[in-house]
């Protein structure tokens, strides 16, 4: 105990980290009615801590060969100990964590807590939440299977769809004329170096940006009322507040252990709820296999690409409501963040999430 | 400024978007890519009559299943519509009756065999050939149920085919249970190739044994069988207990992330009394 004391003493000399936690974790206050919403994002930094560390430990003994791949995650699964369980609790993860930013962006959503000053918050947020679904993308093709094979393949042939340069991107995205070692090449640099070092640039950027305005208040109760932000930079305080080290950290932590437990309980009870057969066989250029679904993320966007009479035009029409979701804070820039004062926007949240969950309902059946 | 911020972002996410969304289009792959392209499907596919008739019945076969297409048994050029069905290409016609079993058994060699030498191969020029009992074009994966008292009757009484049915039946069984078994654990990551592997050759030579039509052999070489289904079962057997196995210690590490939960929101139902308390004062 003596001896953490002096280190903290040598490091509080130089570095002042006394004051920095202090400020940061007990003299941090948050609003006194913060709900349990407000944990998503320390559930989500856990997940993906626990991603990172079983994709390092995958890592190992993961070869990024065309002939290689599909026989080392066989080994992994079979061979190394304890690897199905970094292998199944990696795959698992990614699909928990797609669930919880949608949570994260819903609830955000609802409560308006993207509006000003917390645009660049909500944007960053955004931008993590698209990183997320390309992560899942290059990911998916690694294990080199019969789904990994034939949706890369389909996947980076609808980008020939954008007119003048499509052929030319579809190459560049693949690396050869046909999906082949060079696309698994690409894409896993993508996914192990490329996007998580941006990801870890973009968390840290969306934490600074929550840090240094203030957590929102949450809309509800009888004192609720609109925000009133001035022309100048103004960090919300909450002199009243709770601090957020240990009384809040112990709710969020709650929160976690909780997801972790559905995540170790599908784990070991129900390992193949996220593994489609055809995930299960190698690669095969030469068969295409039947009934090829996209994952539960993503059937929505299938089933709007089946809607549109041309694949350009289902692509426009998703990237067209994608980008009217991340300017929503330079569109919606009224005050008011009740929910049961926004009428208008309740109504488009309710059928948005109607639209959403029918299309995928629809995606899944079709 | 403003504008410039607004047109970049956009520019981003019109770019991002579409190659997540793009993923989705992999549903529209069809599942007969490979067979599609032979030109034999693709011309006998739109006849009518005779000349179609095989298609429909042979894709719902368990040669289409496998992949076995029409060049794999009739020969010919499958990429190119004039040589098709050229001798020179090693095209074959329906077989004549008699050249049935070696047509077949080309692929089928162990089957041929024992056909040939039992009483229903030395009677081939008018007695049953392998298409008799298990079909043409709409072949399917052989069970038992093609030994049954309305097709056999079709030549003579069932009596001894009925003898060979029920000194098979036990293994048959098993041999479908252990298969079971074999595509539940693969179905949950653990790598079978080799037990289904085993379990293919098993129940070849098992399926093989019924060609000889030979109830003693039939009653006699059963019982290795079923000792080398005793062999895959303690294979499989251990399996489940290495999934037990994970499914107990799992059990445990939920127990313990749920009850650390529940002693962290205790915790935290203390702080709020103390904030309560405290704004109290």
């Amino acid at each position: 105990m003596d001896r953490l004391k002096t280190l903290m003493d040598w490091f509080d000399v130089r570095l002042g980290v006394r004051e920095i936690l202090r400020s940061n974790l007990q003299g941090y206050l948050l609003p006194r009615h913060v709900n349990i919403w407000y944990s998503l994002g320390a559930v989500l930094l856990a997940l993906f801590t626990l991603q990172f560390l079983s994709g390092i430990l995958l890592l190992v003994y993961y070869l990024p060969a065309a002939d290689k791949a599909f026989v080392s995650v066989e080994r992994i699964m079979n061979a190394v100990p304890y690897g199905w369980l970094i292998r199944t609790l990696h795959m698992v993860g990614s699909n928990i964590i797609v669930a919880v930013l949608l949570l994260h962006l819903l609830s955000v959503l609802f409560m308006g807590a993207y509006k000003k000053p917390r645009e660049l918050t909500w944007l960053s947020g955004f931008g993590l939440f698209n990183l997320s679904l390309i992560l899942c993308l290059t990911g998916y093709l690694l294990p080199w299977s019969q789904l990994s094979f034939w949706a890369t393949t389909v996947a980076t042939d609808a980008a020939g769809a954008v007119p003048w340069i499509g052929e030319g991107l579809v190459t560049f995205l693949r690396g050869s004329p046909s999906v082949g070692a060079g696309t698994l090449g690409r894409f896993f640099a993508l996914h192990v170096v490329a996007f998580p070092l941006l990801f870890l640039g973009l968390v840290g950027f969306h934490l600074f940006c929550v840090r240094r305005a203030g957590i929102s208040v949450p809309p509800f109760g009888p004192s609720a009322r609109p925000a009133g932000v001035g022309t100048t930079f103004q960090h919300e305080v909450h002199r009243d507040g709770i601090p957020f080290f240990p009384n809040y950290t112990v709710k969020e932590l709650a929160v976690v252990m909780f997801v972790l437990a559905g995540l170790v309980a599908i784990t070991v009870f129900a390992p193949a709820l996220f593994l489609p057969p055809d995930a299960l066989e190698p690669a095969d250029p030469f068969t295409t296999p039947d009934h090829i679904k996209p994952e539960w993320y993503f059937l929505w966007a299938y089933q709007t690409l089946k809607i549109f009479p041309s694949k350009l035009m289902g692509l426009a029409a998703q990237g067209g409501a994608m980008t009217l979701l991340a300017l929503l804070p330079f569109l919606d820039r009224g005050e008011e963040r009740r929910p049961f004062h926004r009428p208008l926007f309740l109504t488009l949240y309710g059928l948005g999430i109607l639209l959403l969950l029918g299309l995928s309902i629809w995606g899944h059946r079709s | 400024m403003k504008r410039g911020v607004l047109a970049s972002l956009t520019l981003l996410l019109a770019t991002v978007m579409p190659l997540t969304a793009a993923y989705a289009e992999s549903t529209s792959a069809s599942g007969e890519a490979a067979a599609a392209e032979t030109v034999c499907l693709q011309c006998h596919g739109g006849q009518a009559g005779r000349l179609g008739a095989p298609v429909s019945p042979w894709r719902q076969s368990i040669h289409a299943k496998n992949g076995i297409s029409c060049h794999d048994c009739h020969g010919g050029d499958p990429a190119d519509f004039a040589q098709a069905m050229s001798p020179e290409r090693g095209f074959l016609d329906v077989p004549a009756a008699a050249a049935i079993a070696d047509f077949c058994g080309r692929c089928h060699v162990g089957v041929r065999e024992d056909y040939l030498a039992s009483a229903h191969g030395r009677a081939r020029e008018r007695g049953p050939h392998c298409v008799t009992c298990h079909g043409s074009h709409t072949v399917q994966a052989a069970t038992l149920e093609l030994i049954n008292a309305k097709d056999c009757s079709r030549c003579h009484e069932f009596g001894r085919a009925g003898q060979i049915k029920e000194a098979v039946a036990a293994v048959d069984a098993r041999i479908l249970a252990v298969e079971r078994d074999i595509a539940a654990m693969h179905r949950i990551g653990f790598a079978t190739r080799e037990l289904q592997d085993e379990l293919f050759n098993l129940r070849n030579a098992f399926h093989r044994l019924f060609h000889t039509v030979d109830v003693n052999k039939v009653r006699k070489e059963t019982e290795d069988f079923s000792r080398q289904l005793d062999f895959l079962d303690g294979k499989i057997a251990a399996l489940h207990a290495e999934l037990q196995w994970r499914q107990l210690v799992g059990s445990g590490v939920i127990l313990l992330l749920l009850a650390a939960g529940v002693l962290l929101l205790l915790l935290r139902k203390t702080y709020a009394d103390e904030e309560r308390g405290r704004k109290e004062e």
